[in-house]
């Protein structure tokens, strides 16, 4: 690899023009070819990698992680069976299409690099650039800056490392700046994948076997890819009960392609799409109708996943049907249907992050707080607003006192990320707790300026006050500034991570990610319509019936699902970084990656269902991935349901609606 | 590298500025200029996180140069509120949570000032046509969109709340 550092932008085009590559071209390993076992070998040197995480976990050729679970009965259960059901199902890549392409500044002084970056998680930035320069993790201190967007792609490390052995080799401050082309060819994108589910069903309908089998695309080089590769086991045949074994084996291939990534919700996108597909392609063999079989086979509390994990409280699921009922009752919805219409309905578990947060919260001397921690806003506002009104509500002030700080990491404590939903739940439990300290040593000091006792002082409006007595207050500047002079500024740090989950160590071998740490549940449905000339599918009516935790800010929970959904929308419908058969991205800019326009928009309905986290002080858990999970899985079935025909590779775009319905002609 | 001398107003203030030819209005506003509210989102005019107004309708200002803005007007975000004091509408985009990660703001805050100027009660089509060109990856738009809509009942220009959510 070659890096250009200039002083301007066109010195740098220059300089990176008058380079010669002596590239050796391969042929293309797609994930197709790769899949079948007997491409080329991309990483001859496979064996002496070092494994993603440190864990070592099945590795073979072009096989970057292969995940199996071979339990007994399976054939016993194909060979009793009443009826076989088996569908394939395929995605293509999507771009995360974050408005603010990349971008990074370094310096390296005195043995240390510092760097500017607008991280989603800098703590990992700081470790990757550390891995790969090859000093300790001290020795780098990142910088956080406002995101424009990042839906994971900003998890790791990508322009900082360059910055940083740029900064350092020239002794220069370095910035680096993506151009949307640049951005688009890096940019790992959420992996493309093909899924085999296979069915045995009793005579009851029930289902009593299955085998399983998915193939995803790792790219060239491997991120977090290797752990996303379990996460179908939590996924395939959880939800719906199964009265027997699954057989599954989920392979991660190299390809010579540019690397995926973990986008908003990973892989659950379209297992989910594959698993709802099939589900409508049982209850169709069975004459059920659609909703009716699923409902029967509902998951009760109690019920586990194929990893074991045990689902104390999946009861919320019919819960959730209920509630879709009582708002847009089903044969209502079906009765009222116009033409070319259809209708989809899906079910789904997802997951809260549990990866560890740590907040510090400073009392100023005018009375007003900081909040000091690596998480960072990702969009989402979870910091700015979440944790803010979190540590506001608790310390009994404005929200416009209580400012959050940008990341960084000589400051802050470590932080797991602005990902999989974490940030309110997570780092707002850290928040909490350290609130409720400042409010303790508050009170102490208060409880001597109002010659009362802690326990009868209130903290309100920005005052300490007698309860009781409201002419008995001094405002919190003097509190705090009379701590300063007196036993020390207040503050106080916590940190908080969520318990593990148990889960069966048996269910499978190279099983790195094993349980969906608090799980939320998920009912949505789709109204699409086809238009039988262009080809064009309109999503009409979405509905989300979403269980929560305690919903800590409302505006920007509805903010969050909306936009979830239409991400969604994109990725069933238009989003697709095509890979040619030279194994290179067809898309270089977004004139042709078509993104959903507000247009193409329409009036999501929200339904929330709160069930407070008892294990998180404020009730908060996990809400911003989830509203994407589910959206390939309602609207393919819906787009099934108004044609007659099944569409299994997402995205569905016009010309595969034309197909299938000039096909559909030709067969009548 | 041919400069010319280019003169125009931007922000209701007299500017003249030296430019190359094919210097891009997003390059003197934000390099020249010094205003950096205006994004670059693409360079290609797809995303609109460059739009700003040119004699008081919205461009791609990334693929928009500079030597055709001669004697005419180039409004920016810079010059619609200030921190202090936010127009209505950027107060709505708060407010409503038509902002997430922000990037876009900007370009939506100018092609919905345009559609305010033009239009005394847009209906939804209309304020959702307006931003046909603007891309936002965060929010799904609804939330942008009602924001204009409690612009216009603040604002005594529609009767009723269009479009109230649960």
């Amino acid at each position: 690899m070659a890096i250009v550092v200039a002083e301007s932008r066109e010195q740098a085009q220059a300089a990176a023009d008058a380079i010669l590559l002596d590239i050796e071209e391969w042929e293309g390993i797609t994930l197709e070819r790769a899949a079948k076992g007997d491409a080329r070998v991309i990483h001859p040197e496979w064996a002496k990698y070092v494994p993603t995480f440190g864990v070592d976990h099945p590795v073979s050729d072009n096989c970057a992680c292969e995940v199996t679970a071979e339990p007994e009965g399976v054939d016993e259960a194909f060979a009793r069976a009443a009826h076989i059901v088996e569908g394939t199902y395929s995605a293509q890549r999507q771009y995360r299409a974050y408005l603010e392409p990349k971008a990074a500044t370094a310096t390296y002084e005195h043995g240390r690099f510092v760097i500017t970056t607008a991280s989603q998680y800098p703590f990992n930035v700081r470790d990757r650039i550390a891995q790969l320069l090859a000093v300790r993790p001290s020795d780098v201190r990142v910088v956080g800056k406002t995101i424009g967007g990042g839906f994971g792609a900003k998890l790791d490390g990508w322009v900082e490392p360059l910055a940083a052995l740029a900064a350092k080799v020239t002794g220069r401050t370095v910035s680096i700046r993506t151009s949307r082309a640049e951005d688009m060819l890096t940019c790992p994108t959420r992996d493309n994948a093909t899924m085999t589910i296979r069915t045995a069903l009793d005579a009851e309908g029930r289902m009593i076997g299955r085998e399983f089998s998915c193939d995803m695309d790792n790219g060239a080089y491997s991120g977090e890819m290797p752990r996303l590769a379990s996460l179908p086991l939590s996924i395939i045949g959880s939800v719906y009960k199964m009265h027997g074994p699954m057989r599954a084996s989920v392979r991660l291939w190299y390809t010579n392609t540019a690397p995926t990534g973990a986008f908003r919700a990973v892989n659950g996108v379209y297992l989910y799409m594959a698993q709802e597909q099939h589900m409508d392609e049982i209850a169709d063999l069975l004459g059920v109708d659609r909703r009716e079989y699923r409902l029967r086979h509902l998951f009760t509390d109690g019920e586990k996943s194929r990893t074991g994990q045990v689902f104390e409280d999946a009861s919320i699921l019919r819960t959730a049907f209920d509630k879709l009922e009582e708002h847009a009752p089903w044969q209502e919805v079906l009765d009222g249907l116009k033409p070319n219409r259809g209708v989809g309905i899906a079910a789904g578990v997802w997951m809260t992050n549990p990866m560890p947060g740590e907040v510090t919260i400073k009392m100023y001397e005018d009375g007003t707080a900081s909040l000091i921690t690596a998480a960072n806003d990702n969009g989402s506002g979870a910091v700015s607003m979440g944790l803010t009104q979190i540590v506001a509500s608790a310390l009994g002030m404005n929200e416009g006192d209580v400012r959050s700080s940008l990341p960084d990491t000589d400051v802050s404590g470590y932080d797991g990320g602005s990902r999989g939903g974490r940030t309110t739940a997570i780092v707002g439990t850290a928040a909490l707790e350290a609130s409720i300290r400042v409010r303790d040593k508050l009170l102490a000091v208060a409880a001597g300026l109002l010659e009362a006792s802690p326990e009868d002082i209130e903290l309100i409006d920005g005052h300490a006050r007698v309860k009781g007595a409201p002419s008995s207050a001094v405002p919190l500047a003097a509190v705090a500034a009379t701590a300063t002079f007196t036993t020390g500024s207040i503050s106080a740090t916590s940190s908080y991570t969520s318990p593990p989950i148990p889960f069966d160590a048996g269910c499978a071998s190279g099983a790195l990610f094993t349980t969906m740490s608090t799980p939320t549940y998920h009912v949505h449905l789709a109204v699409v319509e086809v238009d039988e000339v262009t080809g064009h599918v309109e999503v009409v009516r979405y509905i989300v019936v979403q269980e929560t935790g305690k919903v800590i800010n409302p505006v920007g929970a509805r903010g969050q699902v909306r936009g979830g959904v239409v991400q969604g929308i994109g990725y069933s419908l238009y989003e697709s970084m095509r890979i040619g058969d030279d194994a290179r991205l067809v898309e270089r800019s977004l004139e042709s990656y078509r993104l959903p326009l507000a247009v193409d928009v329409p009036e999501v309905e929200i339904i929330f269902m709160e069930h407070p986290d008892p294990l998180t002080g404020h009730g908060a858990k996990g809400l911003g991935e989830a509203p994407v999970v589910l959206t390939a899985a309602v609207i393919s079935t819906a787009v099934r349901h108004a044609t007659g025909k099944s569409f299994t590779a997402i995205p569905i775009t016009p010309e595969d609606v034309l197909f299938a319905l000039v096909d559909a002609e030709s067969d009548s | 590298m041919t400069t010319e001398s280019v003169s125009f107003t931007v922000n209701d203030s007299e500017r003249t500025t030296e430019v190359t030819g094919s210097e891009t209005l997003l390059d003197t506003l934000r390099e020249r200029m010094g205003l950096r509210g205006t994004k670059e989102g693409c360079l290609e005019g797809e995303c609109g996180a460059c739009t700003v107004l040119l004699d008081d309708r919205p461009i791609d200002s990334c693929i928009y140069p500079t030597a055709a803005c001669a004697g005419r007007a180039v409004r920016t975000v810079e010059g619609v509120g200030e921190v202090d004091a936010p127009s209505l509408l950027q107060q709505a985009m708060v407010r409503c949570g038509g902002v997430q990660c922000g990037f876009c703001t900007p370009g939506f805050v100018m092609s919905l000032t345009a559609l305010l100027e033009r239009e005394a009660n847009p209906d939804r089509e209309a304020i959702q046509n307006a931003i046909s060109g603007n891309i936002c990856r965060c929010t799904g738009y609804t939330q942008i969109v009602e924001a204009v809509e409690a612009v216009l009942v603040e604002s005594g220009r529609a009767n009723t709340a269009q479009g109230a959510t649960s």
